[in-house]
C-alpha cells in the first residue's frame, strides 16, 4: 500500500524536499504508477536465468593517468566557490 | 533534399556552407517561435564552423558531413555550448568537453545550428515537460511533437535543420519523429559512443538520427557510429557503410508482425496503417510471417522500473553543489541539496526518481526491480525467437497520432501505456526505424516502426527507404 508515509520515505532517499501539498500530490501521483508497476508482480519467474546486469562491457580502459580539465573550467559551473573548492553549509 | 543532393550541391559550389548555413539560421529565427524546437541557437558558431567547412571543401578535402547544417538535441554535451537538458538544474550549464558523436561530427566539419528543445531530462513522451516551454508539432501547433527528442523531430519536420540528433532510452527518437512526420533511427545499444550524453538510463540510452529519410539517417550515422574507448558499452560489432543496402531488391524478406502490437489500445487508424503498410511490402514479394511476443503486457512497467532506477542513480550528481542550480535555501548541508533538487527538477524528474528509489527499496526489490530484470532476458529471448524465422519485424511506432496539448500528458500513468510500442526495443537493445505511413483524419502522421536484428541497421535502413520510394509525404504546415 502506497501511502504518504512511503512517499516521506522515497523523499529522502531521494534527497528532495516537498511541501505538504506536493507530498499530497506526489503520494496520489505514486498511488497510480506503483499500481501500473505492480504488473511485473505477476510474472511468472520460474522460466527463465536472467542477468541482473544486462549491460554487456566491451572492453575496459586501462587504469593509466591521462591528462584531464583545468580545474578553472571544471567550477567554473558551480555556484559557489572559493580557493579552488565548492562552498557548502558548515557540516560539522 | 536528401543529405547526398546536399552534399553534390557543396562540391558543385553551387551554394557555400556560409550561405547555407545563414538560410537556416534565418529561417530558424523567423520561424521557430510558432514550434520552440531549439533552447539555443548558435549563429556564431554556425558561421565560425561553415567558414571551416568552406575551406575543407576549396581544398578538395570534404567529407560526407562537412558543411551539412544540424542541430543537437539539449542533452548532449557541446564545448563551450550551454547544454540544458531543458532543465532549470542545468539552464546554466556549460560543458568543458564535447560528446564523441559531436567530436565525429566536427572532425568532419558539420555545421552545428543550435540545442533542440526536449522532456526534461529526456523524460516523456510530449515534450511538455521542458522548463523552456513545450515544443509544438508543425503539423499542428495545437498539438503535442512528442518526445523526448521533440525538439529535434520538430526541427527536422519544420526544415529548421538538414538533419537532427536525439536520443533514445525508451522510444524517444522514433515517437516523435512518427508524430512530426520525420524519419528516426534508434541504433543498436552499442553501435554510437554514449560519451557526453548526459545520462537518463545508461543500459537503454542510445543516440539515434532524426532525418527526412531513412537513407539520410544511414548517411548521418555513417558518421558518429562506433566504438570508443570512453564508453565501455559501445561495440566494435558496429559496421558502418549504412546505406549499403538501399536500393536493393527486398523480394523474399521475412517481415514478422506481433500480434500483440495490433490489439487493444492501438487505434485503428493506425492499425490500418502499417497494414497497409505490411500489404504494400506483400506486393513487393516479401513474406508477412505471423509473430508473437508473449511478453509485451509486462513490458512497459518493467521498463519504468529498469529505467527509473536507473535514473535515480545517475540524476543523484544533481546536488545544486558541483555544478547546476543552487537554492538559497539550504542552511545545512542536506538541507541544501534537497532544496536545490526541489526547486531544480520538474514534477516528472521527481516521479521517476522516486519511483527508481521504491524499485530498489529494501522489501520492494525482488519484487519489482529484480523481477523487471527477469522480464528484460525474456523479452530478449522472445525476440531472439522471432529473429529465427524473420528479417525485420514491423509495428506501430505509437498506439496514436500526435494529441492536442493538454489532452493527456499530465496523466502519469496514461504517459507511461502510450510507451508500448517502442519500449521493447531498448530493452533488447535492437535497432528500429520509424517511418510515416499514413495520416489520421485530422491530417497529421501516423509511424510505422521497423526492427532489426542487433547491428543490422543497414536492412531496416534498406527496407524503410523501399517504403519511402513510393509514399508520398505530406509537408508540415510550418516548413
Amino acid at each position: 500500500m502506497f501511502d504518504a508515509e512511503m512517499t516521506r520515505h522515497l523523499a529522502e532517499l531521494s534527497k528532495i524536499e516537498f511541501t505538504a501539498d506536493e507530498l499530497e500530490k506526489m503520494t496520489a501521483d505514486m498511488t497510480g504508477i506503483i499500481a501500473l508497476m505492480d504488473k511485473v508482480c505477476g510474472f511468472d519467474t520460474s522460466v527463465k536465468p536472467y542477468a541482473l546486469d544486462a549491460v554487456d562491457y566491451k572492453e575496459l580502459r586501462s587504469d593509466s593517468h591521462e591528462d584531464s580539465y583545468d580545474t578553472e573550467d571544471i567550477i567554473r559551473n558551480a555556484d559557489n566557490v572559493k580557493n579552488n573548492s565548492f562552498v557548502v553549509p558548515k557540516v560539522v | 533534399m536528401k543529405l547526398t543532393e546536399m552534399r553534390a550541391e557543396l562540391d558543385a559550389k553551387n551554394i557555400s556552407a556560409a550561405e547555407l548555413a545563414q538560410e537556416y539560421i534565418k529561417k530558424i529565427h523567423d520561424t521557430d517561435g510558432k514550434v520552440n524546437s531549439y533552447i539555443t541557437v548558435c549563429a556564431d558558431e554556425a558561421a565560425a564552423a561553415a567558414e571551416h567547412a568552406q575551406s575543407l571543401i576549396d581544398s578538395g578535402n570534404s567529407k560526407p558531413m562537412t558543411g551539412i547544417p544540424v542541430s543537437i538535441k539539449d542533452n548532449i554535451c557541446t564545448k563551450g555550448i550551454k547544454t540544458t537538458c531543458a532543465s532549470h538544474m542545468l539552464d546554466d550549464f556549460v560543458p568543458v568537453y564535447n560528446a564523441t558523436v559531436i567530436e565525429k561530427l566536427n572532425s568532419e566539419g558539420a555545421v552545428i545550428l543550435g540545442k533542440t528543445n526536449m522532456d526534461e531530462f529526456a523524460m516523456g513522451g510530449s515534450s511538455q515537460t521542458s522548463y523552456f516551454g513545450g515544443v509544438k508539432n508543425p503539423y499542428d501547433t495545437s498539438r503535442v511533437s512528442g518526445g523526448s527528442s521533440g525538439g529535434a523531430a520538430a526541427s527536422v519536420s519544420a526544415g529548421l535543420c538538414a538533419a537532427a540528433l536525439g536520443s533514445d532510452t525508451g522510444g524517444s527518437v522514433r515517437q516523435p519523429s512518427a508524430f512530426c512526420g520525420v524519419t528516426g533511427l534508434k541504433p543498436t545499444y552499442g553501435a554510437v559512443s554514449r560519451w557526453g550524453l548526459i545520462a537518463f538510463a545508461s543500459s537503454l540510452d542510445q543516440i539515434g538520427v532524426i532525418a527526412n529519410s531513412a537513407a539520410d539517417t544511414g548517411y548521418v550515422l555513417n558518421c558518429i557510429y562506433g566504438q570508443d574507448k570512453n564508453d565501455a558499452t559501445s561495440s566494435a560489432r558496429a559496421q558502418g557503410n549504412y546505406t549499403a543496402k538501399v536500393g536493393s531488391d527486398i523480394k523474399g524478406l521475412r517481415i514478422g508482425l506481433p500480434k500483440e502490437f495490433f490489439g487493444e489500445g492501438i487505434s485503428d487508424e493506425v492499425k490500418t496503417a502499417v497494414m497497409n503498410a505490411a500489404e504494400y511490402y506483400k506486393k513487393l514479394g516479401c513474406e508477412l510471417v505471423e509473430c508473437s511476443l508473449p511478453s509485451l503486457e509486462y513490458a512497459v512497467s518493467a521498463y519504468y522500473l529498469i529505467s527509473s532506477a536507473e535514473a535515480a542513480s545517475n540524476l543523484s550528481r544533481f546536488d545544486g553543489i558541483k555544478y547546476g542550480f543552487r537554492s538559497g535555501l539550504g542552511e545545512d548541508y542536506n538541507s541544501l541539496i534537497s532544496s536545490s533538487r526541489r526547486e531544480g527538477f520538474g514534477d516528472e524528474v521527481k516521479r521517476r526518481i522516486m519511483l527508481g528509489n521504491y524499485a530498489l527499496c529494501s522489501g520492494y526489490y525482488d519484487a519489482y526491480y529484480k523481477n523487471a530484470t527477469m522480464i528484460r532476458t525474456q523479452l530478449r529471448s522472445e525476440y531472439a525467437g522471432i529473429f529465427e524465422k524473420c528479417d525485420v519485424i514491423l509495428t506501430p511506432t505509437a498506439p496514436t497520432a500526435a494529441y492536442k496539448i493538454g489532452e493527456q500528458e499530465n496523466d502519469p500513468v496514461k504517459m507511461y501505456l502510450a510507451d508500448i510500442c517502442t519500449v521493447t526495443v531498448n530493452i533488447a537493445g535492437l535497432p528500429g526505424i520509424s517511418t510515416t505511413c499514413g495520416y489520421d483524419k485530422n491530417n497529421m502522421p501516423i509511424g510505422m516502426s521497423l526492427v532489426g536484428r542487433a547491428f543490422d541497421e543497414q536492412t531496416i535502413i534498406a527496407v524503410c527507404d523501399r517504403f519511402e520510394q513510393d509514399f508520398e509525404r505530406k509537408e508540415a504546415r510550418i516548413r
